[in-house]
């Protein structure tokens, strides 16, 4: 029991972020040599430099809120005014019936329904199964691990297209193209950036806090379970959020494999409205489109600090 | 290289075949499956006559041949270069400089990091039709500013009165894409604020005291540290930018008016694919796209060997 | 190594969770119901064989179709159809053939019929139309020949269209043109163009006579109007012709006369087809080119609109009008899993009463030749005993339907966009897309030569009801040259 106190103590420094190990840098070549000076001459370059800074983010946050300010005022405006020339910036009146109008036109509720069913599946699946053989790549020592987690890497490089083709006619095959299945299913057998963004993260857990667990006992997957998940919530969080931003956003994965209207995702159903022959107006449009990012923006900035800090620090060891 | 393992004791938990293998097995499965499988079989139907509707014909080398004759796959392969060429270094400057500024400021640094990532998280569905919808000729918004912005800097003396003709000249539908797709590349800047942060203090302070100004401190401090992030950026821009998509297909359209001016290596191949159902054709194309990936990371990688700072293990 | 067996079991474990995903995973989306299932379905006379019917109408068209869906779920207890409307319908079925879920039924355009049975991808109805006495008299020729490929009839018809020239009067008016006279030949449309064209104070076009852009739905056919097709029905393409060329050029003239960009312009301030913002309806388009359809879309979205039809001018004068004959067509996907209640629906669709209550909803003119005298006399487009003669006069060309379609269309749109953009001199557009559209064209056919008579057994093989034909000509084969 002595030893069980032991790998506690070191899992409490862990969180209160001690004996973090500290980088070393190598080479700092090229100092130039000159005296530091605290004279005017500096306060001034400071205080420029404050300015210089404050401007750009001023401009750049004009520049990247701006187009988003269009979308929620185009989202207002009459459907005729969308069309003038030159545009106006100010709707001539809020219409907020808008919304009810494009809720009307699309079924939005059920695209819903279908998008959070496939990211909610795909985001646990890939948890589950990439927490696993991170595990399993990072933290066990085997024959032929370091083979295979070379191979996954590789694996990343393959471009999406090379498998496009025979994926679905090997889903064709098997009778599952026109169901969600191949959208969700293959997310439960691993993916290969999860993976590698895992095992990243597990590195940094000392062995120290494995190698008493494992004198005290524990089985593989109590280490998994009760000691490196729990302290790899952030970068879970980041495989989550990025696993749930991945299936929001896919348009290329529903336009090959949903055939039916009442199995549209979001993105597929917006871009069906967007190209029917009739069809639609950029007020609508917008309005739709404001509906579909919200729910996004909202998540990312509930979760902001956990995935900040699982993101990916890949130094790469090549 | 990854360290070559030694073989260690039992007892302790290392060398445990079983162990490992019983973890990874989804993974490995699923690699097999999902991956290694459908990459040999692309292999395969490149060599064939595929429709998935009636079995696959031999034709030998026969893709490969018609890939090299065939006038809209090298427009769609210069489109897509040329995007590569004006949106990655854009974007990885974009990034850099907004991470710099956030880095900079004292004040409302989280606030900041969320306002120019938050485009970054609008689907790029809906990307695509807001863009489609400011680059619009006449009641769009973009050339309504730029022409009051003429106006307002007097440049209309020297002949610039209309803003570009964003969506309908085969000379700047690409411009256009690579607007749209900077407003959208938050994701590296996230990456470099925390690499930014990551840098111990000590070493600039070191620097200071060395006399270094923030230039110098830039160049010989930040930057080597940041470079493995940034090479790990410019190896998944590539391949992503190379697989671009959803943008150009929902904006352009699908065969990237005008004049094809914006079609992309995959918008083709998904035409081929699943429009007419020359799947053969479309897996040739799709290994073609691998070989370029492959180079082009090797490439990379030689490069970096050299270029890119490593911290000491 | 006591320790093992616990961990097999937590990963096993974890592996049945999964396997427990995947059943609660299959039995959310059995939107298709399985074959057991139908099993089940057939054999209780209470469950109703559920075919599913993609369209690519929208709105009031769309309510026209509905209406005939429900008039059929009603007249019988056994099958019920449900209506899907569709974008980029083409594409989505045969992606949907090719991943074995395809509808029971699709509402397509002839054009596609050539690439989609060589494809082996609708079923022929030959059989089906031999077995219950539907056959090719009851139809007008020019919509019949449509719906035929290499001897086969692969779908029927349900609403049919001509195409001419739509005109605003007040327009006519306000130029200083008699709107009783339409233009007569290209020429006189363009100078009318003109005059009806009017700019704003700051230089953009306010008002246009007419653009060939505007829609662009139909510019694939735009060269019969100068006497010329786009090929010779057989092994070559003609868009080298002079014919075509001169198409180019017309199409061009307007860019040169009144700007590409300014044109792009105002086409930009077009709003959705189906809507006040649509230009010609707005009243800001002096003439179109559209089809019957449009007067009913004028009618509810702008009744105070003043308009008229006439035949589409011509390049030369003297002759028959031209236009532009086409329909829409319903086929039976291969892999529909109940092609026999799909015929019964078609079917249903194909009786006079019941196409007559479609036309007149739809405000087009009823491809049967056939017609009740009330139909005309309560129709409700002011003008359609004019498309109806259109169809049929010797001018009236079915819409051209190679088998590569797609080539074809990505081929003459480019030459049009470059020609349109000034990038390009109409002879050499011309000259490109012939070029390669002929290499295309070659390619195609050595490849029928190759797989034809393999081709021609699977289409018997895929026919339904293959049984009637061969007893009505049990000494010929089907296919081989005797059969319609």
């Amino acid at each position: 029991m002595k030893s069980e106190s032991r790998a506690s103590r070191l899992l409490k420094q862990l969180k209160s972020g001690e004996g973090q190990p500290r980088m070393v840098v190598r080479n700092l070549h090229g100092r130039p040599n000159m005296t530091p000076l605290a004279d005017p001459r500096i306060a001034a370059l400071r205080w420029l430099k404050r300015v210089i800074v404050g401007c750009g983010l001023l401009l750049f946050t004009f520049l990247f809120l701006f187009p988003l300010a269009w979308m929620i005022l185009t989202s207002l405006k009459p459907a005729g005014e969308v069309l003038m020339a030159p545009p106006t910036f100010i709707p001539s009146e809020f219409l907020f019936s808008n919304y009810e109008d494009a809720l009307r036109a699309v079924t939005v509720g059920q695209y819903f329904g279908n998008t959070l069913y496939l990211a909610l599946l795909n985001m646990f699946g890939t948890l589950l199964s990439s927490t696993l053989a991170a595990y399993g790549f990072a933290c066990i020592r085997w024959r032929g691990r370091d083979t295979l987690f070379v191979l996954t890497i590789t694996t990343m490089m393959i471009p999406f297209p090379v498998l496009m083709v025979p994926l679905y006619s090997m889903f064709q095959e098997i009778g599952w193209v026109g169901t969600f299945k191949p959208l969700w299913v293959p997310s439960f057998f691993g993916n290969a950036y999860a993976i590698f963004l895992l095992r990243q993260f597990f590195l940094t857990i000392p062995r120290d806090v494995l190698e008493c667990a494992r004198l005290d006992g524990c089985s593989e997957f109590r280490i998994f379970w009760q000691v490196v998940l729990p302290l790899s919530k952030p970068a879970l969080a980041s495989v989550a959020l990025f696993s749930f931003l991945a299936t929001w956003n896919d348009l290329l994965g529903p336009l090959v494999y949903l055939t039916d209207q009442n199995q549209y995702t979001l993105m597929l159903g917006l871009q069906d409205f967007a190209t029917r022959q009739s069809g639609s107006s950029m007020n609508l449009l917008a309005a739709l489109g404001l509906m579909m990012t919200l729910p996004v923006v909202i998540l990312y900035i509930w979760g902001q600090n956990t995935f900040l800090k699982g993101m990916p620090h890949p130094v790469f060891r090549s | 290289m990854i360290s070559r393992q030694r073989p260690l004791p039992e007892e302790s938990g290392y060398g445990n075949l079983k162990q490992g293998l019983l973890f990874t097995a989804p993974w490995l499965l699923g690699m097999l499956l999902f991956t290694l499988l459908p990459a040999l079989l692309s292999f395969y139907y490149s060599f064939h006559d595929y429709s998935v509707l009636t079995e696959p014909i031999f034709v030998g080398t026969g893709n490969y041949q018609d890939l090299a004759k065939d006038e809209t796959f090298r427009t769609s392969l210069t489109n897509t270069l040329l995007f590569g060429v004006m949106a990655l270094p854009g974007a990885t400057l974009l990034a850099l400089v907004l991470a710099f500024l956030i880095e900079s400021t004292r004040y409302l640094k989280g606030l900041f990091q969320v306002l120019f990532f938050i485009p970054s998280l609008v689907p790029l569905v809906v990307v695509a039709l807001l863009w489609q919808f400011i680059f619009r000729a006449d009641v769009g918004i973009a050339n309504a500013i730029l022409e009051k912005l003429f106006r307002v800097f007097g440049l209309e003396q020297v002949g610039l009165t209309e803003g570009p003709n964003w969506l309908g000249s085969t000379l700047w539908s690409k411009p256009a894409l690579v607007v749209t797709f900077l407003w959208a590349a938050g994701q590296p800047m996230v990456i470099y604020l925390a690499g930014l942060q990551d840098i111990p203090q000590n070493l600039y302070d070191t620097a200071e005291m060395d006399g270094a100004n923030w230039f110098q401190k830039t160049r010989h401090v930040t930057l080597p540290l940041l470079s493995p992030l940034i090479y790990f950026n410019l190896i998944v821009g590539t391949i992503g930018i190379l697989q671009v998509f959803t943008v150009p297909y929902v904006m352009m359209g699908p065969q990237g008016d005008p004049l094809r001016s914006s079609l992309f290596y995959l918008m083709y191949l998904f035409d081929q694919a699943f429009r007419k159902l020359n799947m053969g054709y479309a897996c040739a194309m799709a290994w073609l796209l691998f070989v370029v990936i492959a180079l082009l990371t090797y490439g990379a990688h030689k490069v970096a060997e050299r270029r890119v700072f490593h911290r000491e293990e | 190594m006591k320790r093992l067996p616990q961990n097999v079991l937590w990963v096993v474990g974890s592996f049945l969770l999964i396997g427990f995903v995947f059943a609660w995973g299959s039995g959310c989306n059995n939107i298709s119901p399985t074959p057991t299932e139908q099993a089940n379905s057939t054999e209780s006379p209470t469950e109703k064989i559920k075919l599913v019917y993609w369209e690519k109408w929208d709105h009031f068209e769309a309510e026209a179709m509905k209406r005939l869906v429900e008039d059929f779920n009603a007249s019988q207890d056994r099958i019920e159809v449900e209506y899907v409307r569709l974008v980029d319908i083409r594409t989505k079925t045969l992606l949907a053939v090719a991943g074995g879920r395809p509808p029971d039924i699709a509402g397509l355009f002839p054009e596609v019929l050539p690439l989609y049975a060589e494809k082996e991808a609708i079923l022929p109805l030959d059989g089906l139309m031999e077995r219950d006495n539907i056959n090719a008299s009851r139809y007008l020729p020019v919509i019949f020949s449509l719906c035929q490929h290499e001897g086969h009839t692969w779908g029927l018809p349900t609403t049919p269209t001509s195409l001419a020239l739509y005109y605003n009067k007040r327009l006519f008016r306000e130029a200083g043109l008699d709107p009783q006279k339409p233009p007569r030949t290209l020429e006189e449309l363009q100078s009318m163009a003109r005059r009806i064209t009017r700019y704003n104070e700051d230089g953009r076009i306010e008002r246009l006579g007419f653009s060939p852009e505007l829609p662009r739905w139909f510019r694939l056919w735009w060269i019969h109007w100068f006497g010329g097709r786009l090929w010779d029905g057989e092994g070559r393409m003609t868009l080298d012709s002079p014919e075509a060329i001169a198409m180019l050029e017309w199409v061009q003239s307007f860019p040169i006369t009144f700007g590409t960009e300014s044109l792009q312009r105002f086409h930009a301030t077009e709003g959705p087809f189906n809507s006040a913002q649509n230009l010609f309806i707005a009243g800001r388009v002096g003439m179109q080119l559209q089809g019957v359809w449009m007067a009913n879309f004028i009618e509810r979205n702008n009744p105070n609109l003043e308009w008229d039809v006439a035949p589409f001018p011509t390049a030369n004068s003297g002759g028959h009008p031209v236009t532009i004959v086409n329909c829409d067509v319903l086929v039976i996907p291969r892999g529909s899993r109940h092609p026999e209640e799909a015929w019964e629906f078609i079917r249903f669709v194909q009786m006079q009463k019941n196409m007559e209550r479609l036309c007149r909803d739809q405000w087009k003119f009823s491809p049967l030749v056939q017609v009740s005298e009330s139909f005309y006399a309560n129709h409700p487009h002011p003008r359609i005993q004019m498309f109806r003669t259109l169809s049929e006069s010797p001018g009236a060309v079915p819409a051209p339907r190679p088998v590569i379609i797609e080539e074809v269309r990505e081929e003459v749109y480019h030459a049009l966009d470059s020609v349109w953009l000034l990038q390009a001199t109409p002879h050499e557009a011309a000259q490109r897309a012939q070029v390669r559209l002929q290499g295309d064209l070659e390619q195609q056919l050595t490849q029928w030569k190759r797989v034809e008579k393999m081709r021609r057994l699977s289409w018997l093989e895929l026919m339904p009801a293959r049984e009637a034909l061969e007893q009505q000509s049990a000494s010929t084969l089907p296919g081989e040259g005797k059969l319609p």
